[in-house]
C-alpha cells in the first residue's frame, strides 16, 4: 500500500484500503444461486451445480466435504439431507467453483472490448474529521485501461491475494495524480461492468 | 507567396527595429491591395495630377507598359511595386476625389476595411465613431451577456446572437471591429497638406449613424433564455429517440410486436445513454457508486431493504363493494405517475449520517428515521401508506416532505414527525429534470401522433430507469437504492395530493392505490381534466370489479 496516510483513522476518518474495495467490487459481479443453501431448491441446485463436473468433486474436495459416494446420490436423490456443517461446506464448495468458473466472464467484461473499465473511487469519509484535519478530496474515476491489470486483480480476488491485489491497486491509483496516495483507502469504489 | 516569403527571410535577419517596420509594410500592403481601385479608377487620378505613366513607373520602380497595363486592367498591380503603387493612388485619391461630391468618395474604397482582421495603421486609423459607444450589450442579472436570435451585428455586419440594451443585434461587449465605419472623419485639410479643391465631402461624416436602424427593435421587457444551445440539445436527443424507433421498425420489417420487444431490450442502455447526455455541462457530478448504509442494502435479492416508500393502499372504511348501494364512484389513473416523480429532491454525494433533525433541510435529501404522528382522518388516505407495525420507521426524504408539509398552517393534518437520524446528502430537484422534460415532450408527441410504439418505447426507458438504478444485474451504471426509493415515494406522495384535492373539491376519496389509481365519487370533470396529458386524468378500465365505473355501498 502506498502509505504516506501514516495513522489511518487517528483523526476519525472511516475507510477501507483500495485493496479491499476492489476485492468487493469484483465480489458484486459474481451473481448465482440466489436460493439459500438450507432451502431445498438452493441445496439442490447448489448439489447439481457441483456434481456436474469433475472441478465440481475437486471444490467439494477442496471445502472439505469427504462423504462416500452412496451419501452423495442420496442427498442428490433427497433421501437424506446434510447436516448443518456439511452444508456450510457445500455453499462455500458452490461459491468457490462459481467463482472460478465466473472469473473468465469477469475478465471480459473488465476489458470491455480492449476499452478497459471506468472505475469511480469515493474517497473515504471525513465527517468525523475535524475541519482543520480534513484532507481536500472529491470523488474521482479513472479510466483502467491496463487490461494486463485487470486479469491481474481478478485473478488475486479469485486467490485471496489481498497483497496483489494491493499492488493492482496502488498502480490503478497511481493514474490520479500526485495526491494519488490519498485514494489509498477509500469508502467504496465502482464500476458499470 | 514568394514575397512573403522574402519578407520573413528579411524579418529573420533583421533588427527589431526593421522588422517591425517589414511588418507594418506588409500589413498596409495587403490592406490598400483589399481595397484596390479599379483600372478607370487608376488611370483618371494619375491624369488628374497630371502625371505621366513614364514618371510614376520611374518612381514605383517599374516599366511604362506595365503601368499601363495596370491602368487598362490588362493585369493587376504585383509587388515589389505594389505598395508604393497604392500608396501614390491613396494619396492621389485624397487630393482628387472623384468628381459626383454625393457620390462615395474614392477615398472610402481606400480606407474601407476588409470586413476582417487588421486594425487600421496608425496613419489610416480612425477612432471607434462616438455613435456606437453609447451601445450596450444587453446583460442578465448575473452581468453575462444574454443571447437571442441571430442578427447582422448593427457595428459590423458578422451575424451574432448577441444583443444591445436596445434589442438590436451586437457583439458581446460592442468589441468587434466597425466594418464599414472608418472614413477617417475628415477635416480634409489634416490628411491632406495641399490644398486643392476639395469637394466637401458630406457622405463621410454621416455615415456611421445611417447604419443603425432608425426604427429601434421593441426591447424584450424580460431576459431571454441565454442557453440557446440547450433546445438544440434537446432536439438532438430527441431525435435519439425517434431514431431508435425508426430503427427498430426497420428491423423487424414492419413487425410491431418484434420492434416492440427490442425496443424494451434497448431501453435500459439507451437511457442511461439519454440520462449522461442530459448530464453533459452539468453542475454537479453525481456519485453513482457511493458507500451505502446498512439500511440501503438489501440482506438478499429477494428481500427488501428497510425503507419503507409508503405505498399507498387505502380503502376509504365508510363504503364497500359487498354492501348493496348506489354510489357512484369512478376508478381514475394518473398519467405517467413515475414519469412526474423525476422531480424531486434527490440527494448528490454519498449519504452522510446524522442524529436528531440535523440532516432535515430544503436542500438535504436522503433517508430519515422517524416516528410520525398518529392519522386520524378516516376519510382521507394515510400520506405513510398502509402501515400496520407502529413505532420508528425509514422514510425517504419525498415522504418527510408530504408529512412536514401537511404539518403546516396550510394543512394543519397531523403532527410533525419525530425525526431520530437521517443519512443525507446535498440535494438538487434538477438531477433528472431534462430527462423528464426530454422525456415527457416526446410522450406527448407520441400520443397526438397516435404512435403507441414510441409510447411503449419512452414508458420501458422510464420506468425501467427508475427500477434498475438501485442494486440491479440490469443496469451497472449506477447504484443508487436511495434515488429509487425518493422516486417511488415521490410519485405516491403526488397521488396523495391528487387526493387531498379531489377530497377539498368536495369529492369522497373511496380508493387510493398502488402508484396511480384513485377512486372517488361525484363529477370528478370539475376537478381534474380529462386526457393523457401528464397533468390530467384518465378513467382506468381494467378487469377487476373496481375499475371504469362502478357502484359500491355504504358500509354498515
Amino acid at each position: 500500500m502506498a502509505g504516506r496516510w501514516m495513522d489511518f483513522g487517528q483523526y476519525g476518518a472511516k475507510g477501507a484500503p483500495g485493496a479491499e474495495a476492489l476485492g468487493t467490487a469484483i465480489e458484486s459481479m459474481v451473481t448465482g444461486i440466489a436460493s439459500p443453501v438450507d432451502s431445498e431448491r438452493g441445496l439442490a441446485a447448489r448439489l447439481r451445480y457441483l456434481t456436474a463436473t469433475d472441478a465440481g468433486y475437486e471444490a467439494m474436495d477442496r471445502a472439505g466435504i469427504h462423504v462416500s459416494p452412496r451419501t452423495l446420490m442420496a442427498w442428490l436423490a433427497e433421501e437424506r439431507s446434510p447436516n448443518r456443517a456439511n452444508l456450510g461446506r457445500l455453499d462455500a464448495a458452490y461459491w468457490d467453483l462459481r467463482r472460478r468458473n465466473v472469473a473468465a466472464d469477469i475478465k471480459r467484461r473488465l476489458h470491455n472490448d480492449g476499452r478497459g473499465t471506468r472505475v469511480e473511487i469515493n474517497p473515504v469519509n471525513q465527517s468525523a474529521v475535524d475541519r482543520k484535519h480534513q484532507r481536500d478530496l472529491s470523488t474521482r474515476s479513472v479510466n483502467v485501461r491496463d487490461l494486463d491489470l485487470w486479469d491481474r486483480a481478478v485473478d488475486a480476488w479469485m486467490d485471496d491475494d489481498l497483497e496483489e491485489l494491493d499492488a493492482v491497486w496502488d498502480e490503478i491509483i497511481e493514474d490520479l495524480g500526485s495526491d494519488y496516495d490519498a485514494y489509498s483507502n477509500v469508502s467504496s469504489i465502482g464500476w458499470a461492468a | 507567396m514568394s514575397n512573403i516569403a522574402v519578407s520573413i527571410a528579411q524579418l529573420l535577419y533583421s533588427g527589431r527595429m526593421s522588422e517591425e517596420n517589414s511588418v507594418e509594410a506588409l500589413l498596409e500592403e495587403a490592406r490598400l491591395a483589399a481595397a484596390m481601385p479599379p483600372p478607370e479608377e487608376r488611370l483618371r487620378l494619375r491624369e488628374a495630377a497630371g502625371f505621366s505613366r513614364a514618371h510614376i513607373a520611374a518612381t514605383v520602380g517599374v516599366g511604362r507598359q506595365t503601368i499601363a497595363n495596370w491602368e487598362s486592367g490588362a493585369t493587376d498591380p504585383t509587388p515589389p511595386a505594389r505598395l508604393p503603387y497604392l500608396r501614390i493612388l491613396k494619396g492621389l485619391a485624397e487630393i482628387y476625389p472623384p468628381p459626383a461630391a454625393h457620390g462615395d468618395p474614392v477615398a472610402a474604397l481606400f480606407t474601407q476595411q476588409p470586413s476582417g482582421p487588421a486594425p487600421a495603421p496608425a496613419e489610416a486609423t480612425a477612432p471607434v465613431p462616438a455613435t456606437f459607444t453609447g451601445l450596450e450589450t444587453l446583460r442578465g442579472p448575473d452581468g453575462r451577456a444574454i443571447e437571442g436570435d441571430p442578427g447582422p451585428c448593427v457595428q459590423c455586419g458578422v451575424e451574432t446572437t448577441y444583443q444591445s440594451t436596445d434589442g438590436r443585434p451586437l457583439h458581446s461587449g460592442a468589441l468587434c471591429q466597425p466594418a464599414t465605419s472608418t472614413p477617417p472623419a475628415p477635416d480634409p485639410a489634416a490628411t491632406a497638406p495641399i490644398p486643392a479643391p476639395v469637394a466637401p465631402a458630406p457622405a463621410s461624416a454621416p455615415a456611421a449613424p445611417v447604419r443603425v436602424s432608425p426604427v429601434p427593435s421593441p426591447v424584450p421587457n424580460r431576459p431571454q433564455r441565454r442557453a440557446k444551445s440547450a433546445d438544440r440539445a434537446q432536439a438532438e436527443l430527441a431525435a435519439l429517440i425517434s431514431r431508435a424507433v425508426q430503427e427498430e421498425a426497420e428491423r423487424a420489417g414492419g413487425d410491431e410486436d418484434a420492434a416492440l420487444q427490442a425496443l424494451i431490450k434497448r431501453a435500459i442502455p439507451d437511457v442511461m445513454h439519454l440520462f449522461d447526455e442530459t448530464r453533459a455541462t452539468a453542475r454537479y457530478d453525481y456519485t453513482a457508486y457511493p458507500a451505502l448504509p446498512d439500511i440501503l442494502k438489501k440482506p438478499s435479492k429477494k428481500d427488501p431493504d428497510q425503507i419503507w416508500e409508503a405505498r399507498p393502499r387505502f380503502h376509504h372504511p365508510g363504503y364497500s363493494l359487498k354492501a348493496p348501494g348506489s354510489v357512484q364512484v369512478t376508478a381514475l389513473d394518473v398519467n405517467a405517475a413515475y414519469l412526474s416523480a423525476l422531480k424531486v429532491w434527490l440527494p448528490i454525494g454519498k449519504l452522510e449520517h446524522t442524529n436528531g433533525g440535523d440532516g432535515v433541510g430544503p436542500k438535504r435529501s436522503g433517508v430519515h428515521l422517524i416516528t410520525p404522528a398518529l392519522w386520524i382522518h378516516d376519510h382521507l388516505p394515510n400520506p405513510l401508506g398502509d402501515r400496520d407495525e407502529p413505532g420508528a420507521l425509514w422514510v425517504t426524504d419525498a415522504t418527510l416532505r408530504l408529512l412536514l408539509r401537511l404539518s403546516g398552517p396550510k394543512y394543519g393534518l397531523t403532527e410533525a414527525p419525530e425525526v431520530h437520524e437521517s443519512w443525507t446528502s446535498g440535494a438538487t430537484e434538477n438531477f433528472l429534470d431534462a430527462l423528464r422534460k426530454l422525456l415527457g415532450a416526446a410522450r406527448e408527441e407520441a400520443i397526438a401522433a397516435g404512435d403507441t410504439l414510441t409510447l411503449e418505447y419512452i414508458k420501458a426507458m422510464y420506468s425501467k430507469f427508475i427500477s434498475t438504478m438501485g442494486e440491479s444485474i440490469h443496469n451497472r451504471e449506477m447504484v443508487r437504492p436511495d434515488w429509487m426509493h425518493n422516486i417511488h415515494s415521490q410519485a405516491y406522495a403526488n397521488l396523495w395530493g391528487k387526493a387531498y384535492k379531489a377530497h377539498q373539491a368536495g369529492l369522497k376519496v373511496i380508493a387510493m392505490m398502488g402508484t396511480d389509481e384513485l377512486h372517488v365519487t361525484g363529477d370528478w370533470r370539475q376537478v381534474f381534466p380529462e386526457g393523457r396529458g401528464v397533468s390530467q386524468m384518465k378513467v382506468k378500465h381494467g378487469d377487476g370489479k373496481a375499475s371504469g365505473e362502478y357502484t359500491v355501498g355504504v358500509a354498515l
